[in-house]
């Protein structure tokens, strides 16, 4: 376990008694009923979480990276789902961090700053792991993008007041072709399409968004024409963890159930023999082990050491614990586990493997960056970066 | 009560068949068996007409050693009996082979009142048995079956022409081929599936049913079987809605004179 | 030794996939939404013999063996593994009584069991650490003539709709376990209540429910076999209704690997299908592996059975194969079609909260590896 700073461990202990106080009494109803939880935005207010990545220049609480994996740590704790709403929005706002002027990042923060939210806009029908694929247009006219196109599975969709959509500006130069722009709520031709109800994270908002001539300002194209998939890809290296953080709340949450039922089934010792001790030793193994690999991420990102590989090898190692961890915890727990809220953790699991890149696209850059040189023949060797 | 007795074939299931896409040639490595669609029909309305009537009915069929493997699935949707030749012959056999051979089994253990059909097989489909059978019987044929009831001797069905409808009726003997809208075969339950393997099966030797070696040869001999594969015309609509994506599928359908 | 089905059994399995097709397929998502138990469903099994295949043919069952019967609960299952779970658990409690009642019982109960009137469930569950300990255990005291039973059964599958209700409670409190007594409790029995039923995470349209006995007066006649013999009982019912489960597990499996291939051979990223990826091929294949190899297995316990002899060391082996490896095939096969894998518009998300309830580890301290490790250490 990292050792903490005063201040890490004070901001950790917040979100753990927001989380207490919001967060987990409100979890079941909204994964029941898939309604999106305006009152966790409300409560959010005083604390400015939603702000957590916003630099101090913009009124943002300018969280370290370990900081902001210790909240959403918490948040996935609670609820997954709500803490998709948090992650996602901070991913948006990444791609305004790494390729926004000063004043395209004061205007995208602003609403965060009132605990409103952000969306990331990539993905279509044909462009999921495919990214490169998307369809949806900017054409330059005057002063003036116009686009057209359809984004599906968007997290916070239906609720943000700022979304980053990719677009091509020049479908004939392929993945060269692609930008990326801030987009405002409410533009004409802007709408929300279906939502979509989930296996789990259902508390968490994805829907289709449908533009349809949409007018945009020049000045909201971030960066310049043709670096969408370059910001993209930036932005999904520097969000991985998020995932990865709420991989491990999830994991915590499963194996701290399990052990609060087998306390309650089982009054006094001694607790049924080695074979359910030692699975639940196996848990307690991959939930620390995962931290690890969560944390190590975040103390290279944070010390500005390239980190890329650490941050697919915690999103994918995380969330495979997670989904191994919430699986076993039902199966373990019998019926009980198959009646109760165990249940929703094994359900939120599982899209941890699959969005902000599958765990198949993370292997992909793992694989790449082993194999980037063969470690030399015979001697001992110092794992190396 | 009139005598039934219904003619199946044992074909490959086309579903378990692969195309080799190289050379269009088949794979049936996999293949199951399984009885011929419409003859399935036809010993389903074989099963109502004996469950209104009374009586019962008796199954036939000709095909290779597997035909064996097809009995229990006969018996378990309605035959009291099933008769059946298994013979090398059987591989190679035309209409006119099927026909010899299932007139010489008829003559043999019939006579029957009432011989039910497939109009066509599944897999050849030649559509000519049914009739090629009544000629060698010397008895009426009535063919392209949506309707048929039994009233004692005489046979009244409902033809399905080109154009509309004809309505026929028979007294005595006669053969009749079913097309598949002429009933839904139930789901065989499982005490029936479970009561199959009481029920009787007879094999008829070849040899004994007195034909001449030349009745076995078949005058069509067939030299290739091939599959077929649509060719898809691979339109793209790359759009950047999916507005104008089905706009664009509209007008091309349009185009087309499909819609 | 012959792996095959014999020609009977693959056109069981064939009726039943066909009636799973025709029946089972249309309702299967609106079942999953509402979870209300499907009446006319359960009635159109009766009608095609499904609701009595272990049954003998003199009391109306359909006589079928053991390996047809997993074969019906597989495919089945393919459609809706929770109208599997319901014909499991009522041929479950109709087997118990088939195997260990009195002519008197198999008389009374079997014939209306077979023809699907009379439902079936089995009570042998509890809240407290084992069956028969803690505050709720259920308690049979002895009575001049009869016995009284006092306590709660947890998480009894077709509570509710069952009839008929085979109850597993301890005589002596102080014997604990080891007087575990088997009895045949009627539902409409004065003091027994169902509780509210559960919210189970899938399998909707199965009810689970506890049952409640307050003073329960059962006639010396309701008791199901031999007074403090119900522990042997209870072992053999439940490696019996495990080898079915685990036709439960294959069947969702295969359905899902169907589908998945399906989906990865016209789901096209990077200019090709992803069926022609390695990373999507090794997930089919996986999952395809496990599911053929947990067939075997349980085709073999389910002969074993047929024929009398012993089983249950392999029925174990099946359970604690797919312990491990049940719920992997949905997590594989939800992986193959990423989003799609997770949007309840298609069917991999509802199987993926069913499978999870194939493979559930109910008793503590009896894991099916100690039954395993017995027979060879």
């Amino acid at each position: 376990m990292s050792i903490l700073s005063p201040e890490q461990k004070s901001i950790q202990q917040a979100a753990k008694e927001f989380v207490a106080k919001v967060i987990i009494p409100n979890a079941a109803k909204f994964d029941k009923s898939g309604e999106f939880p305006m009152l966790l935005l409300e409560a959010s207010k005083p604390s400015n979480i939603f702000a957590m990545a916003v630099p101090k220049e913009f009124g943002g609480l300018n969280y370290d990276a370990l900081t902001q994996a210790l909240v959403l740590e918490e948040w996935g704790y609670g609820c997954a789902g709500m803490g998709t709403t948090l992650a996602a929005s901070v991913l948006s706002m990444d791609s305004v961090l790494i390729a926004g002027t000063d004043e395209q990042k004061r205007r995208y923060f602003k609403p965060m700053l009132n605990a409103e939210i952000g969306s990331f806009g990539l993905t279509e029908p044909g462009a999921g792991s495919d990214a490169a694929a998307g369809t949806a247009t900017a054409v330059k006219k005057g002063d003036e993008y116009i686009l057209n196109g359809t984004k599906c599975w968007i997290t916070n969709g239906g609720f943000a007041t700022v979304y980053v959509i990719f677009a091509n500006t020049d479908p004939a130069a392929g993945v060269k072709g692609i930008s990326a722009f801030i987009v405002e709520r409410g533009l004409p031709g802007f709408t929300i399409g279906t939502t979509d109800h989930k296996l789990g994270i259902r508390a968490s908002n994805t829907v289709e968004l449908l533009l349809k001539d949409v007018h945009v300002p020049a000045t909201n194209l971030l960066g310049k024409e043709g670096e969408g998939m370059k910001i993209a890809m930036k932005t999904l290296d520097m969000a991985r963890p998020a995932i990865a953080a709420l991989s491990v709340g999830i994991a915590q949450r499963a194996l701290d159930t399990c052990v609060a039922h087998v306390h309650a089934r089982f009054p006094g010792k001694p607790f049924p023999g080695q074979t359910l001790q030692f699975k639940l030793a196996d848990m307690q193994i991959l939930v620390e082990a995962a931290r690890e690999t969560l944390h190590q991420a975040m103390q290279l990102r944070d010390a500005g050491v390239p980190y890329s590989k650490e941050s697919a090898i915690c999103k994918t190692f995380c969330s495979d614990v997670a989904m191994q961890v919430s699986a076993t915890a039902v199966s373990l727990m019998g019926s009980y586990g198959y009646t109760s809220e165990l249940g929703k953790y094994m359900r939120d699991s599982k899209i941890m493997q699959i969005y902000e890149g599958t765990n198949q696209i993370q292997r992909l850059v793992i694989s790449r960056a082993v194999l980037a040189h063969a470690p030399a023949a015979g001697a001992a060797q110092k794992a190396g970066k | 009560m009139p005598k039934c007795l219904v003619c199946y074939k044992w074909t490959l299931d086309e579903q378990d068949i692969k195309i080799k896409p190289e050379d269009l040639s088949l794979d049936a490595s996999r293949a199951k068996g399984k009885i011929s669609d419409f003859d399935r029909n036809a010993i389903e309305e074989a099963a109502l007409l004996v469950e209104k009537n009374g009586g019962a009915v008796d199954a036939l069929t000709y095909g290779t050693a597997t035909v064996k493997q097809s009995l229990k699935d006969a018996l378990s949707r309605g035959p009291a009996k099933v008769y059946w030749i298994a013979d090398a012959s059987a591989e190679s056999a035309d209409a006119a082979v099927t026909a010899n051979v299932l007139a010489a089994a008829i003559r043999k253990i019939g006579p029957y009142d009432l011989i039910l059909c497939g109009e066509g097989s599944s897999d050849m489909f030649n559509q000519q048995t049914a009739a090629r059978l009544a000629a060698l019987l010397g008895i009426p044929c009535l063919t392209f079956l949506q309707k048929l009831s039994g009233e004692g001797a005489v046979v009244s069905a409902t033809r399905k022409l080109e154009d509309g409808t004809e309505e026929v009726s028979v007294t005595g003997p006669v053969v009749v081929s079913v097309l598949s809208e002429i009933n839904k075969p139930r789901i065989p339950t499982m005490k029936q599936v479970l009561g199959a393997s009481k029920k009787p099966n007879e094999e008829i030797k070849i040899a004994d049913l007195g034909l001449k070696p030349e009745d076995l040869v078949p005058k069509a001999t067939r030299s290739t079987v091939k599959g077929f594969v649509m060719q898809r015309k691979n339109v793209m609509f790359k759009e950047s809605s999916a507005a104008d994506n089905v706009a664009k599928l509209k007008a091309g359908l349009a185009s087309e004179g499909l819609i | 030794m012959n792996f095959e089905l014999t020609e009977e059994q693959q056109l069981i399995g064939q009726s039943a996939r066909d009636f799973g097709k025709q029946y089972i397929e249309p309702i299967a998502v609106e079942l999953d939404h509402t979870g209300e138990y499907p009446k006319a469903l359960v009635q159109a099994l009766a009608k095609h013999d499904f609701m009595g295949l272990l049954l003998p043919d003199d009391v109306g069952g359909a006589a079928a063996g053991f390996v047809s019967y997993v074969e019906v609960i597989e495919d089945l299952s393919r459609y809706c593994a929770a109208v599997a779970s319901i014909v499991n658990n009522h041929t479950i409690a109709a087997y118990v009584i088939q195997q260990w009642g009195t002519a008197d019982q198999k008389k009374e109960y079997l014939p209306s069991l077979a023809k699907g009137e009379l439902l079936g469930g089995v009570a042998i569950y509890e809240h407290g650490p084992t069956p028969g300990v803690g505050a709720e255990a259920l308690v049979a005291t002895k009575q001049d003539v009869g016995y009284v039973l006092n306590g709660k059964k947890a998480f009894v599958r077709n509570a509710g709709e069952a009839g008929v209700y085979v109850v597993f409670a301890i005589t002596d409190p102080a014997l604990g376990a080891k007087s575990l007594t088997a009895f045949l409790v009627k539902a409409a029995a004065i003091g027994v209540t169902v509780g509210e039923k559960l919210e189970t995470m899938g399998l909707k349209g199965c009810p689970v429910a506890d049952l409640t006995f307050e003073n329960v007066v059962l006639a010396e006649t309701a008791l199901l076999g031999t007074v403090n013999g119900g522990a042997a009982i209870a072992s053999q019912a439940l490696a019996v209704a495990s080898v079915a489960e685990a036709a439960q597990t294959v069947g969702i499996g295969q359905a899902a690997v169907e589908h998945a291939a399906a989906y990865a051979k016209q789901r096209v990223q990077f200019g090709k299908p992803v069926a022609t990826l390695q990373a999507i091929q090794t997930l089919l294949a996986e999952v395809a592996t496990d599911c053929h190899l947990a067939r075997l297995g349980l085709r073999n316990a389910a002969l074993l059975i047929e024929e009398g002899k012993p089983f249950e060391v392999e029925a174990a082996m099946v359970k604690s194969f797919l312990a491990r490896l049940g719920s992997k095939m949905l997590i594989d096969t939800c992986q193959v079609e990423g989003g799609f894998g997770y949007s309840e518009s298609m069917p991999l998300p509802r199987m993926f909260r069913d499978i999870a309830g194939t493979n559930l580890l109910d008793a503590p301290g009896d894991f099916p590896e100690k039954l395993i490790a017995a027979s060879i250490a």
